[in-house]
């Protein structure tokens, strides 16, 4: 049991580290300017430092916080739809679904380009409802989703690398999407990100509810008037939404999903009307760590976000995999 | 004067695939009764429990709630009108009885939010009251007792507020002092605050003592139903469970002897 008061406490630790790592990521990198320094270039004088600093690296801190938020709450989703708390959209092959179609779209239908989120959400859904329906026999196995999961992942990456490298790589758009690089992010990459996000993460608030009636039977949440299908249905969307907008602008993300969530119910419980809100803080504070991180650990050179998400998700996962294998028997 | 009716169901036909499970099944339920279902295994009680809920779909024939096809209700308005408490339930280790109890109130909701929260926090306490779960209402459900949890779940069915309260075997995997605690109370809801329930039991004997109507099921239809005295006899227990048994009075009441 949490204590009301822990998870306040939580919450506003987060809030608060999340925005001092947001300064420190700003300062981080060949150009350094103070805070003050920085808040008058931003809103009070010209300056060429922070005017540098504001095009190249608010946009990419910006994404990666966004991204970070939308794939922490859509794991959260994922696995309340599931009752899996292993469930996450990189692992189950959403992330490379969503990717996949994007790079498609992009090399096949260069105009299409604006409506890449649109295609992505689409390879998105088809990557969630393979693994849905595949797994699906009489009621989902934790296990047993992971495992389609993971087919319909190799399946989609496979498909994806086999193209990159049948065309070259020639495709710059595509190669960022496939590489999870967030390096030349600009503005216009982050209003895309922020709409779809921000409308994401505002559904998602809406069906904290149903969220929490899901962790029932069935049965029991039908009896208290849910349409589980629907309701099911419904929160997948939202979930797939985030990650095929997250996918669409930074590239796929594994583990994401899966760590922030679990470390965030042990901070705040499982009630979803507080979950999801802090997961999304969490989530951005975690990506922008990874980047940040990535940033500076073999400086002048980067280390993508993903790459390190990677490094320290497999661990983890195969921690918890352990774990829900001994609670399951 | 006749009894109200709270359901009617008229020629009721159900199948899992090519198995015909109820056959042209009729039956009413009289508004303010404990009535239980009894039956061997297999018998179809459990679907019918079911096809009343809502939770199957019947192939043809019509379950009827206060005249109003049940097919037809939205699932949130049925549950204004009737609560279920299922035989197998499961919630989230962290989840405490009061926030448990508190999700009876969501069938009044819209979009996760409460016309009328002052309604609810009233409606809470009731529930807590009357099944003795408030001085257990800040512990996680998962660190309860079988009892104990019975009866959280039978609040949170009660917080839905509504006439008719539906039990699926209620007292299995309890011991029998639990088990009686469980019967008493949905006596004691039935009598005080005159709702209709529903259930299905194994124990005859309680099934007997407990209700003020037995439906006895075979096969798919219904081949008794009526006051315990006046419908049990060893040619029914013959029918239904396919073996011979005596029956007794004791202080009035039929008994079963189940040996």
């Amino acid at each position: 049991m949490i204590s009301r008061r822990k998870k306040v406490i939580s919450f506003a630790v987060t809030a608060v580290a999340l925005l001092g790592l947001f300064l420190i990521s700003v300062n981080t990198g060949s150009l350094k300017v103070s805070p003050a320094e920085l808040f008058r270039g931003l809103f009070i004088e010209y300056d060429s430092n922070v005017a540098t600093i504001y095009d190249l690296r608010f946009p990419r801190i910006l994404i990666a916080m966004l991204g970070g938020a939308a794939m922490a709450v859509s794991g959260v989703l994922l696995q309340a739809v599931m009752k899996n708390p292993l469930a996450d959209p990189g692992i189950i092959g959403i992330s490379s679904g969503a990717s996949l179609v994007a790079v498609l779209v992009t090399a096949f239908f260069p105009k299409l380009y604006f409506f890449t989120p649109l295609f992505s959400f689409l390879g998105g859904m088809l990557a969630f409802l393979l693994v849905y329906s595949l797994s699906y026999k009489g009621g989902l196995s934790p296990l047993r989703i992971i495992l389609v999961g993971v087919a319909v992942n190799a399946m989609f990456t496979g498909i994806m690398s086999a193209f990159n490298s049948g065309t070259g790589s020639g495709y710059s758009g595509v190669a960022s999407i496939v590489n999870s690089n967030i390096t030349m992010k600009t503005w216009s990459d982050f209003e895309t990100l922020f709409i779809y996000t921000v409308i994401g993460l505002i559904l998602s608030l809406f069906v904290t509810g149903q969220c929490n009636l899901l962790q029932l039977e069935d049965k029991t949440a039908r009896s208290l008037g849910v349409n589980v299908t629907k309701s099911r249905m419904l929160i997948s969307v939202i979930a797939v939404l985030l990650a095929a907008i997250s996918t669409a602008v930074i590239g796929p993300i594994s583990f994401l999903g899966l760590i922030v969530p679990h470390i965030a119910r042990l901070l705040v419980g499982s009630n979803h009307r507080l979950l999801i809100p802090y997961s999304a803080v969490l989530g951005a504070f975690t990506f922008l760590l990874a980047d940040t991180i990535g940033r500076t650990i073999a400086y002048p050179y980067e280390i993508s976000a993903a790459v390190i998400m990677s490094v320290i998700g497999g661990p983890f996962f195969i921690i918890l995999l352990r774990r829900s294998a001994h609670a399951g028997k | 004067m006749p009894v109200n009716e709270v359901f009617r169901i008229k020629d009721l036909h159900f199948a899992y695939g090519k198995h015909e499970v109820i056959k042209g099944l009729e039956l009413g339920i009289k508004e303010g009764t404990v009535t239980t279902l009894i039956g061997a295994n297999g018998c179809g009680k459990t679907t019918l429990f079911n096809l009343m809920t809502k939770n199957l779909k019947p192939d043809s024939g019509e379950v009827l709630l206060n005249g109003e096809d049940v097919s037809r209700t939205k699932l949130k308005d049925f549950a204004k009108k009737v609560a279920i408490v299922h035989q197998y339930n499961t919630a989230p280790p962290d989840l405490t009885v009061e926030k448990l109890v508190e999700y009876g109130r969501s069938p009044y909701h819209t979009m996760g939010l409460s016309p009328d929260p002052a309604e609810d926090e009233e409606k809470v306490k009731f529930a807590l009251q009357i099944t003795d779960t408030d001085k257990i209402k800040d512990k996680p459900v998962s660190e309860l007792s079988g009892g104990q949890k019975q009866r959280v779940w039978i609040a949170m069915a009660l917080a839905q507020d509504t006439k008719i309260l539906f039990l699926d075997e209620p007292t299995t995997y309890l011991d029998v002092r639990y088990q009686l605690d469980i019967l008493r109370l949905v006596r004691r809801l039935n009598r005080e605050f005159g709702i209709t329930v529903i259930m299905v039991l194994h124990d005859i004997n309680q099934s007997l003592y407990y209700s003020d109507e037995i439906v006895a099921m075979r096969e798919g239809r219904i081949i008794a139903s009526g006051k315990p005295e006046e419908v049990i006899s060893s040619r029914l227990v013959k029918q239904v469970y396919g073996v011979d048994l005596k029956i007794q009075q004791v202080d009035g009441k039929p008994f079963v002897i189940p040996v």
